[in-house]
């Protein structure tokens, strides 16, 4: 473990566009959730800034966090890309390291970006809450705290989904642009050509709903209004979802079907 | 034995890359893979190096199926020098020996060792091809491997890297090392290895030892005062195997335990007068030519 964690690192901590990524979603989480701290929406029994006061932080949070998955995603299927296309993947192999080695690697990897990610947010969190929150106790500071732990889930699940497709795929770009409209095109297609009560099931629907959008109008109208059943899904606004337990259910398997069959396509091909 | 293989096959659609490639391998012995572009020589090192799958065959290493921990006893270079661009040469060196966990200490000797000392700290991509073929026979040789297998080691360098890249080669060879080669420059063969199997669209034509194929076919050339009735009698007689005239000099390849000296007495016999009688040693090039020749 500690070997393949030295070798990953040596891989890729001088690795410009690595650093470029990792800033980059950075500066944009932390201008987005600034940005939207600043913005003052005064109406009479709703109050925005609620959306940054514990415990009510973590979800609004993850959920702006979710939409730097797809750089992450990306990061993971250049670094690893680059390993098929300038073939050091297959002198690693010939060095002695097994294909399994290899891919426990990327999954160090994957785990790494994803615990970046989490850290982030939870910084972010902890500062941004403590500043808009009134009334602090650690219930309100921590509860709510598991949904870190599924954005996590989350963004492992993007870039699995990406390492399959640059295992499968062996070039950059096309890995990319096929990732890419997958999630924007090609699975909301076959979504809308599906069954409504099929829809829910798809990956990208499950692994995106993992860090829903935030409850706006429950959380902003506080105890001005009776608010107990005033979501979107509710008043119609969003079509109905799966339990949050059976998305979370149903993205861990989703990334178990990617990893295995990522560890085929590496197994089975030649390099 | 170090490396068996049992009738090892890969195509690409319709080429057939390998085609029952069966070698052997000995301990300390320098093997040489020789072909002409498309032969096989890379496929073969691909599958033995695990990189590439057969359809079907399988090889052995070390009298043992191949597992990924055995590559760590070898040092490879197929084809060309694979390293991270944007990482300095001292950082791909402790790549391989995190891989083939030999720890640091081992980097500066192969550095020494391939005088690149210097260059330690720069960026792979700004090496020239020479010297990136010398870092790639550096980290080959890290944790000092009982086995390298090379494809092509002196492709595109110039006659002074040929020369660095095949002292280091020599050097390994002397420590006992067994060798694997493969090259389409015979020179480089016929200078480094002891043995060699040369294919051929994808099938192997011919194995042996290089000394062996070398002595089978050395041509005796002799200029006679009747060159025409030497050759019906040396073939008459059985003497010689193969006799041809070229340019009016008679070029003989002698039958099994023949000597120049029977042959000179045959024609003393005979009344022809020979002026000139020498063995011109068939060069591997020769035998390879003869050997790949549609």
């Amino acid at each position: 473990m500690k070997r393949m964690i030295g070798l990953e690192w040596a891989k890729i901590s001088s690795y410009g566009f690595f650093r470029v990524i990792l800033i980059l979603t950075l500066s944009l989480f932390l201008l987005t959730v600034f940005v939207f701290s600043r913005i003052d929406i005064s109406l009479p029994g709703f109050t925005w800034r609620n959306l940054f006061r514990f415990p009510d932080i973590w979800p609004s949070f993850a959920w702006v966090a979710s939409w730097f998955n797809l750089l992450l995603a990306i990061l993971v299927i250049t670094i690893a890309g680059n390993e098929f296309t300038g073939r050091t993947l297959r002198q690693q192999i010939m060095t002695g390291l097994s294909r399994e080695e290899w891919l426990a690697g990327k999954g160090i990897l994957i785990i790494g970006l994803a615990l970046f990610g989490v850290v982030m947010v939870s910084i972010a969190g902890f500062v941004f809450g403590f500043i808009y929150t009134r009334e602090l106790s650690l219930g309100t500071i921590f509860s709510n705290m598991d949904i870190l732990l599924v954005y996590m889930v989350q963004a492992i699940g993007y870039m699995v989904l990406g390492m399959l497709f640059i295992t499968v795929l062996r070039s950059n770009t096309l890995a990319i642009i096929l990732y890419l409209l997958y999630f924007i095109m090609i699975e909301p297609i076959i979504r809308g050509l599906c069954p409504v009560e099929v829809r829910p099931w798809f990956p990208v629907k499950i692994i995106s709903h993992l860090t829903p959008f935030p409850e706006v109008l429950k959380v902003t109208s506080g105890e001005a209004l009776d608010n107990s059943n005033m979501t979107f899904e509710n008043i119609g606004l969003m079509p109905r979802q799966l339990e949050d337990s059976t998305t979370t259910i149903m993205a861990l398997v989703y990334i178990l079907v990617f990893a295995i069959l990522t560890y085929l396509a590496v197994k089975k091909k030649d390099l | 034995m170090i490396l068996e293989t049992f009738k090892l096959s890969k195509s690409y659609g319709t080429i057939q890359a390998a085609d029952d490639v069966s070698l052997e391998v000995e301990k300390g012995t320098a093997f040489g893979l020789l072909g002409p572009n498309g032969s096989g020589k890379t496929t073969t090192l691909g599958i033995i190096m695990s990189v590439l799958k057969p359809e079907r065959g399988s090889f052995k290493w070390f009298g043992k199926e191949p597992e990924p921990s055995v590559y760590k006893r070898i040092g490879s270079l197929v084809e060309v020098p694979n390293f991270f661009n944007y990482l300095s040469l001292r950082r791909n060196l402790e790549i391989v020996a995190r891989i083939r966990g030999t720890g640091d200490s081992d980097i500066k000797r192969v550095l020494d060792l391939t005088g690149l000392r210097n260059r330690s700290s720069s960026r792979y991509d700004t090496l020239s091809l020479g010297m990136k073929q010398r870092l790639a026979l550096a980290s080959i040789i890290m944790g000092n491997p009982e086995v390298l297998v090379l494809d092509e080691p002196a492709n595109s360098l110039d006659p002074e890297g040929i020369a660095e890249v095949r002292k280091i080669i020599m050097e390994q060879k002397e420590q006992g090392k067994t060798i694997i080669m493969a090259s389409h420059i015979l020179d480089e063969v016929e200078k480094v290895c002891s043995h060699v199997a040369i294919l051929k669209k994808g099938k192997t034509l011919a194995s042996g030892r290089v000394n062996e194929l070398l002595v089978t076919d050395d041509i005796l050339v002799i200029d006679s005062g009747n060159n025409e009735l030497l050759k019906k009698g040396l073939l008459e007689k059985g003497l010689v195997k193969k006799a041809e005239l070229r340019d009016n000099i008679l070029e003989v390849i002698p039958s099994s335990g023949v000597s120049s000296g029977i042959i000179n007495a045959y024609a003393a016999e005979k009344d022809i007068n020979v002026n000139q009688l020498y063995i011109k040693k068939s060069t591997l090039e020769e035998q390879f030519l003869e050997l790949v020749k549609e």
